[in-house]
Formats: structure tokens, sequence, C-alpha cells
């Protein structure tokens, strides 16, 4: 775990170049990781010979095959295709033209399965290419009943043994065929829901003698190239890099990150913005949406109010802010309230027991005097509802009544207001009702994914690929 | 063709090419011979054994071949109802010599 004395002994500059994708940079990340992942180091050098990449029809398969392919290396790969012309496939994934160029492709569209066997043994006999696509073997092996078709396999596969290529069958069946046990490797693509949205997934169901630390994964297909999302990594906050004020965009305050900026737009004066999420999302990623508001507020000169998450360390939060922005803003015009921490109550004059209504005037007090310090008079509120409802839980309606108060004042005034509601929260479809916007986390295949429920987005995979208080969204296609 | 055994193409040649064909099926099915047999150029002539067995290892490797080659020598034993204790294709096996074995065995 990153520690206080981490941070302040590895000072770093910061850029707020942030943005959504950081393409180039997960471009090189994806092939990295894929060979490793897919046991294509293993494919290159060891057992892993044969490899069947399945699923239905639009789930990528082909991409996949030819980010396999384009591991190969230049001029050390073949394709062999089915379905589609050369022409036609560089159309359907741009981002492949320069892979399909660089290998042989041979058209067996019009050609039988015996044909495509010969063209096999042209490739492998003289040892030349490391890898070879058929896409898609069952068009072909359909000519075939179970025996010949399981015969046809064998010999492929002993063709390819001899000579060291690898074979990646591509297939539509998606049921078990002959195929299936005769291949090192089985890679299946999907589509899954995640909250009436589809996402791509990849199951890996076998790897001959290569370990599986995980079996599923989730990719995107965006702009044409294979990227899969590892489980969720805490960042390192030793990286922290010197903040740069992100300016309002148009009438709405900007969140401190490009990324949420393009998902949200911003934040409009008076709005609320709740940010759901499922127990399971890590706190390190909740802080990527809660610090860069606050950052970019104080940046800008105004002041903010925070009621953080339960578990929340304080002194990490304060560390952080001030290796961004240095330590005046924070100090002047940024109030901590953690209202679980019997410190707090004392100096803010509370009682143990303090009651919503109580908490809601120390709130109003200090709203008042930071408001005096910020440079428009527009302040940020950023509550954990967690951490009320902790406080508050034998009272639930009051809660509710002080916050739908908050709200509403808070409307006719020029602040922001960021809501962390956890999704099993007793009084969600209540705070729900009365925000703004929406956005919501969760957990898949070990990825934390964010998207905009109001307004409505696509799914985005969040993790940290520059800044470490920053979020990067890559979108899931 | 500069084949040091000049193969008796009335008695053993056909034999010794439905063999080949036969055996082949047994193993890689129709397609997988038709493409070896039209990819090492051998479909319509009876292969040469020393040259077959080269063709095939290259493609195979030199077990991959053996195991064709065995197949198409049981063939061949089947359709010259031989023996297979005759052929004595278990262990270190030689293609060219079998298939000399049994071409002499067929000339007597």
């Amino acid at each position: 775990m990153t520690t206080t004395t981490e941070i302040e002994a590895n000072p770093s500059g910061r850029t707020n170049r942030q943005t959504i994708g950081a393409r180039a940079e997960l471009s090189e990340l994806a092939e990295a990781r894929i060979p490793t992942l897919l046991g294509l180091k293993q494919l290159m050098n060891g057992p892993i010979r044969t490899l069947l990449v399945k699923g239905l029809a639009g789930t990528g398969k082909t991409t996949v095959a030819l980010e396999i392919l384009k591991a190969a290396g230049k001029g050390n790969g073949a394709y062999i295709s089915s379905r589609v012309p050369q022409e036609l496939l560089e159309t359907h994934i741009p981002a492949m033209k320069e892979t399909l160029q660089g290998q042989d492709f041979l058209d067996v569209r019009l050609e039988d399965a015996t044909s495509a066997l010969e063209f096999v043994m042209g490739l492998t006999e003289p040892k030349k290419v490391k890898t070879i696509v058929f896409d898609s073997w069952d068009a072909l092996a359909k000519e075939f009943d179970s025996k010949e078709r399981l015969r046809a396999e064998k010999t492929l596969i002993a063709v390819s043994n001899n000579s060291g290529a690898q074979l990646v069958f591509v297939s539509e069946e998606p049921g078990a065929t002959t195929i299936d046990y005769l291949v090192d490797g089985i890679l299946e693509v999907s589509t899954v829901e995640e909250q009436d949205r589809s996402v791509r997934e990849f199951t890996i169901h076998k790897l001959r003698g290569t370990k599986i630390p995980q079996r599923k994964y989730l990719f995107t297909l965006l702009d044409g190239r294979f990227t899969f999302f590892e489980p969720y990594t805490t960042p390192s906050y030793s990286e922290i890099r010197k903040f740069t004020a992100m300016p309002d965009i148009g009438e709405a305050y900007s969140l401190g990150s490009p990324a949420l900026d393009r998902l949200l737009g911003g934040m409009v004066p008076g709005s609320t913005l709740t940010v759901e999420y499922d127990e399971d999302v890590p706190y390190f990623a909740l802080r990527a949406i809660e610090l860069p508001p606050i950052i970019n507020f104080l940046a800008m000169g105004r002041s903010a109010i925070l009621l953080p998450l339960p578990g929340a360390n304080t002194g990490l939060t304060s560390s952080v802010l001030t290796r961004a922005i240095g330590e005046g803003a924070p100090s002047e015009r940024l109030h901590i309230l953690d209202v679980l921490r019997s410190s707090d109550l004392k100096t803010t004059s509370m009682t143990k027991h303090a009651t919503p209504d109580e908490i809601h005037e120390v709130v109003t007090n200090e709203t008042t005097r930071l408001r005096k310090k910020s440079v428009d008079q527009a302040m940020l509120h950023v509550n954990s509802i967690a951490a009320l409802e902790n406080l508050f839980a034998s009272d639930l309606d009051s809660l509710l009544e002080v916050t739908s108060q908050e709200i509403i004042t808070l409307q006719q005034s020029r602040d922001a207001h960021i809501l962390f509601l956890p999704t099993n929260s007793p009084i969600r479809s209540r705070i729900l009702s009365m925000s703004s916007s929406h956005a919501r986390l969760s957990v898949r295949d070990g990825a934390v994914v964010m998207f905009g429920v109001k307004p409505f987005t696509g799914v985005y995979a969040l993790q940290h690929l520059e800044d470490p208080i920053l979020p990067s969204l890559t979108q899931l296609v | 063709m500069n084949s040091p055994y000049p193969l008796p193409r009335q008695d053993f040649g056909p034999s010794y090419l439905e063999a080949v064909h036969g055996g082949l099926d047994k193993i890689l099915g129709e397609s997988g011979t038709a493409s070896v047999l039209f990819y090492i150029k051998a479909v319509d002539d009876f292969p040469d054994p020393a040259e077959f067995d080269k063709k095939l290892t290259a493609i195979f490797g030199p077990r991959g071949a053996q195991s064709l080659e065995r197949a198409i020598v049981k063939d061949l034993a089947m359709r010259l109802k031989w023996s297979l204790d005759l052929m004595k294709i278990e262990g270190a096996f030689d293609f060219k010599a079998t298939m000399v074995a049994i071409e002499n065995g067929v000339r007597a």
C-alpha cells in the first residue's frame, strides 16, 4: 500500500494531458501484454502451437487473430481467408491493414479444403512462416463428415508441428468440435451484458502447459485494435505530478480530468452528480473520481468541502492534494470533514451523537466561511453517502431530508455537488431521483468499468495510465 | 527418376499406388491424402520409395512420415494378402528397404 511517506519522498512533475484512451500507450501496452497473456510467448517458443479462436459473428475473432499474426513479425505470417478478400478485410479493420500487407494472404473462398491443405503445406514446408491464421476453418471443414474432418485437422496439426509453425484456427462454431480436442489452446470471444450495455469478453478455456492466472478478461476493439484489461491495479502515488488547472467548459465546471469531462460533460453550476459504486470497486478507483474535481476547484481559486468515504485516510488525501497543487490552497480553501472521526467532531463543536441537522449546520457554516475565500464564490461539495449512512443508520429519513434540502439549496447557488453512493444504499433511489447526473462504477473480470446512466454513455474501463490521481477511461466497443 | 529399384509396374506398381492412397487415406483422410500427393507431385505415378520417404519426412517429420509409411505397408500387405509379420514394420523401420523386399517378393 502506498503511504504518505512514500509520496513525500518521491516528488515528480505532473501533466494534465490525461486523455480518454491515451491511444499510443495503450496500443503498446496491448502489444506487449497480448503475447504474454495468450501464451504467445510460449506459442513462439514452446508448448502452444495450435490455437482455436472461437465465438459468434461480430465478437472480434478476426481482430484477435490478426493481433496474433502481427506478433509473428512482418513476413513471418500467413492469413488464409475463406470468408473475405484482402481488400474488404482491410476496409473492415483499417488498423490491421499494415499487418495484412506485411504477411502472405491466401484467398481460398472458391477453393476446397484440399487446396487449403496444400496451401498450408506450401507455406510450412520451407519452414519460413511462423504463424498461419485460418479464418475461418469451419467454413472449409463443413465440407467434411466428422471422421474426414478429424483427419484433415490432424493432418494440418501434424504439418504445422513438423515445421514449427503455429496454426490459429478461427471458428464460428460455438459448441465443441473435433478441433477443440486437438488444439493446444482455446480462446473464446463473446459479448456480455453490463447494465444494459454490451461489452466484449474473452475466455481462455485452455492453454496447454501454460498457467492461466485468470480465465476471463474484458477487451475492446477501439480503433480496430484488440486491447484487453487486466484486473485494476492501484496507482503509485509516488508519481503524482504537478496539476495544471483545467478551465471551465463553457458554463460547466471541469471535473479536473479530460476523461471525466468527456464522459460527463463537466458539472453545471447548481447540479448534483451522483457517482454510484458497487461494493467491490476499489477505493483507489473512487478516489480517481473524487480528487480531480476537488484539485481543479482549488487550482481554479475556488473552495471545496469533502466528506470522505468511510475508511479514507485523510492524511493521505491531504498529502496527495499538497503534492498536486501545493500546501496553500488545500489549507486555505478546503475542509475535509471526516464525520466518522471524533477529532473532526471536536473541531466543529459537535457532539459524538450529532444529528443530520447538526452536520448540515456545520457544513453550512463552513460553506459560508470558504465561499468568501473562493475567487468567484463557487464551491464544490463532495459527500460520501456511505459515511453519512454509517453515522445516521438509525435516522435515514432525517439524513434524506437534510440531503434533499442541501441539494435544493445548492441548485439555487453556483455550487457543484458530487455524491458518492453505494449501490446497496437504502436511500439509493431517493438520492438518484434528486441527481442531475448519474455515473456508475462496477467491477467486471477484475477491471473497473464506468459509464454514465444520466446522461447515457457507453462503458469505459478505468485505469491509471499516466497520472496516478487521474483516471484514464478507455471505451469498450 | 534415377531409382536403383526398377519397379515391376505390371505386378507391383498398381498395388503399391493403391496402397499409398489407401494407407494415407486412413490417417490423413481423402482431402489430406489428395493434398499431400498433389503437393509432392505423386498423384498418378507410383512414387519412388526413397524419394517418397524424403518428401513425406519434409512435410511431417521423421516420426510422422514413418507412421504414414507403416500405414501404406499395412495396406499393401492386405492387398497382397501377405502376413504383416513378414513386413517387419515394428521397431526400426526402413520404408525403402521394406518396399524393395516386398517388390522382390512379388517378383519371386
